[in-house]
């Protein structure tokens, strides 16, 4: 069996007294969609925040290709090939298309000139390979909908080196259009076959769609994993309301 | 219809609709109104050699405040200390050129060193302001507002003590001597008035030519603003001028040194004021310690009008160019049409500052997607 790009064993987080991650085992695959699945206050956003360098472990294990890491700021999480991308997606609304896209990592000629023309081409190249239809890179990123933005981000985070790619919750405050836009985004992204995905999300329908691997996070601890074709579209629902089998629920309503 | 894409929602636009859509496009409309106004209600002495001359003087006063106040704006702060930075500065120019500066031997009358410790000074305070901003979280109104009375508190107290009176005037002319005085309060671009002469224009009522050139500050502030036109539009560091302005989380979070970014830009808008000081102190001789009073605010009122985003993120150097035209000429323009009230020019820049505020918010909601 393959190597996972990155593996995840036995996370433990403590902020004090609270325990948001207890004993996390994660694995993602270069070329799969990992779907991360779970209510609010799972402990998702942990985890991401400590793949992506933003906490440090209180204990427990990364190892990127099987060699063990210690990240100590974001920037160490990035340099390793782990490209985060945020609900709030980094980007800045008046600027082009191409000054996001290269903001803070320009290319620059003598004096600090910026190599405009050649930004320009690898902004719409890189955007075009996984799917955007887009013409104009000059364009300002607020007259962009939501799903061209998330693109945008995402294509920005592979073009800089990233190997996993961490997408919080991209599909959701998307309408109905956009969500599948970004579906076919990470779809593309996932047939380059180099890249590992982990994809947050609430929906169990979208996860499906794309998703390869499965593992549900309730109370900060994996309550169910599994890959694709494993896992009964009722399992799937039963972990993603956290345990609880739908009857019950059904019973809780009927009893108000 | 099923071919349709979200690309193709965005307009397509010709040039001259793009022309039309750029931030300095408003700046540019008064404007010109404004020049063709005031030439034939001055019967064009307005633009005569001599009324040229006052004109751009004044225009590049407040040009080289505007370009270093739009600059900080679009990174997304103020700066309210630079008139009394102006008065600062200027004392510190006249005192080492009367005086000297005992601490590190300097002896009177020297222009380079009176520059240069002035100079220094306008930037260490620079820096001390934005490092403030930017350690505490506080808003730049507030810290520069503080740096506003401190600076002018500390120039009246300080010509008081060391010089007994709040002015220094009867200094010897520098520009004789010294190239360095004569490069900042001199003349600039004498080429063009001996052309207008060749030409049978610029002439006085003895058929001499009239006027020599224009003040040196024309220059300093065609440098400076073509400088930050520069580094705006065209440099990784314009780059992250307008990332920090726009959202500077965004900013950070992709790598962008946004307290370096506003710091050095706090510093850039003392350098201004300091060359503000510099061309003024060497062109008359004199220092003041009124002199810059609520020049801040015209700095900031013009970069608003040039098109600068209050809220930061977006604004055009060349705009600000428009708006200190504008203004500048609209100030002046009581010495050129006589029956007009001087007073009347407060309440066209606060027509103008209105107006653009507007504007600009048009802008900002048509690229945010409001409009």
């Amino acid at each position: 069996m393959a190597v996972p790009y990155l593996k995840v064993e036995n996370l433990v987080k403590k902020f004090g007294p609270f325990t948001a991650l207890n004993g996390v085992n994660l694995a993602v695959y270069p070329g799969e969609v990992h779907a991360l699945l779970g209510d609010n206050g799972a402990g998702k956003s942990t985890l991401i925040k400590t793949l992506a360098g933003v906490h440090r472990p209180t204990s427990g294990q990364l190892y990127i290709e099987g060699k063990p890491v210690n990240f100590r700021s974001p920037r160490d999480a990035t340099a390793a090939g782990i490209g985060t991308v945020y609900q709030d997606l980094a980007l800045n609304q008046l600027m082009s298309v191409t000054r996001n896209f290269f903001m803070g990592r320009e290319l620059k000629g003598p004096l600090g000139i910026l190599r405009m023309a050649e930004m320009d081409r690898i902004a719409h190249d890189e955007m075009a390979k996984i799917g955007i239809n887009f013409s104009d890179p000059t364009q300002a990123v607020g007259t962009m909908s939501g799903g061209q933005r998330q693109t945008l981000a995402i294509a920005r985070a592979i073009y800089f080196g990233a190997k996993v790619l961490i997408l919080d919750e991209p599909t959701s405050a998307l309408g109905q259009k956009q969500q599948m836009e970004v579906l076919k985004t990470i779809q593309r992204v996932k047939k380059r076959g180099d890249i590992a995905i982990i994809f947050i999300t609430h929906n169990e329908i979208h996860s499906q769609l794309v998703g390869d691997r499965f593992t549900f996070l309730a109370l900060g601890e994996v309550i169910g994993a599994g890959k694709a074709g494993e896992l009964s579209h009722d399992e799937i629902r039963r972990l993603m309301a956290g345990g609880t089998e739908m009857k019950d629920l059904a019973g809780e309503l009927a009893a108000i | 219809m099923s071919d349709r894409s979200e690309a193709d929602r965005l307009r397509q636009e010709s040039t001259l609709q793009r022309l039309l859509r750029r931030p300095e496009i408003g700046a540019f409309s008064v404007m010109v109104v404004i020049v063709v106004a005031l030439a034939f209600a001055s019967d064009f002495k307005a633009f005569n050699p001599l009324g040229l001359k006052n004109n751009i003087a004044i225009i590049a006063q407040y040009g080289i405040i505007a370009t270093g106040a739009a600059a900080l704006m679009i990174a997304g702060e103020f700066d309210l200390s630079i008139g009394s930075m102006i008065g600062f500065t200027g004392m510190i120019m006249a005192m080492v050129l009367k005086y000297g500066f005992t601490p590190l031997g300097i002896p009177p009358g020297l222009p380079v060193a009176a520059f240069m410790i002035a100079m220094t000074a306008a930037l260490c305070l620079g820096w001390l302001i934005g490092t403030i901003v930017v350690r505490s979280g506080l808003s730049s109104f507030i810290v520069s507002l503080a740096f506003l009375f401190f600076l002018r508190g500390a120039t009246e107290a300080s010509f008081r003590i060391i010089n007994q009176s709040t002015q220094i005037s009867g200094l010897p002319d520098f520009k004789q001597e010294s190239w360095f005085a004569e490069m900042l309060g001199g003349e600039v671009f004498g080429w063009i008035y001996d052309i207008w002469f060749t030409l049978g224009g610029n002439l006085n009522r003895k058929g001499e030519q009239w006027v020599s050139g224009f003040d040196a500050r024309f220059l300093w502030w065609l440098v400076i603003a073509g400088a930050a036109w520069f580094v705006l539009s065209r440099t990784q560091i314009g780059n992250w001028i307008y990332a920090t302005g726009d959202d500077k989380d965004a900013a950070r979070a992709n790598g962008v040194p946004v307290n370096k970014v506003k710091i050095g830009l706090f510093m850039f808008t003392a350098f201004c004021a300091c060359m503000f000081a510099a061309c003024q102190v060497f062109d008359t001789n004199t220092a003041d310690a009124a002199k810059g009073n609520l020049l801040e605010l015209f700095a900031i009122a013009i970069a608003v009008v040039g098109g600068t985003l209050m809220t930061g993120g977006f604004g055009s150097i060349l705009g600000v160019a428009f708006g200190a035209i504008t203004v500048g000429l609209v100030a002046n323009a009581v010495f050129f049409i006589p029956w007009i009230d001087g007073s009347w020019f407060r309440v066209f820049v606060g027509t103008i500052l209105l107006a653009a505020v507007f504007a600009n918010e048009r802008i900002r909601k048509r690229i945010t997607g409001g409009i």
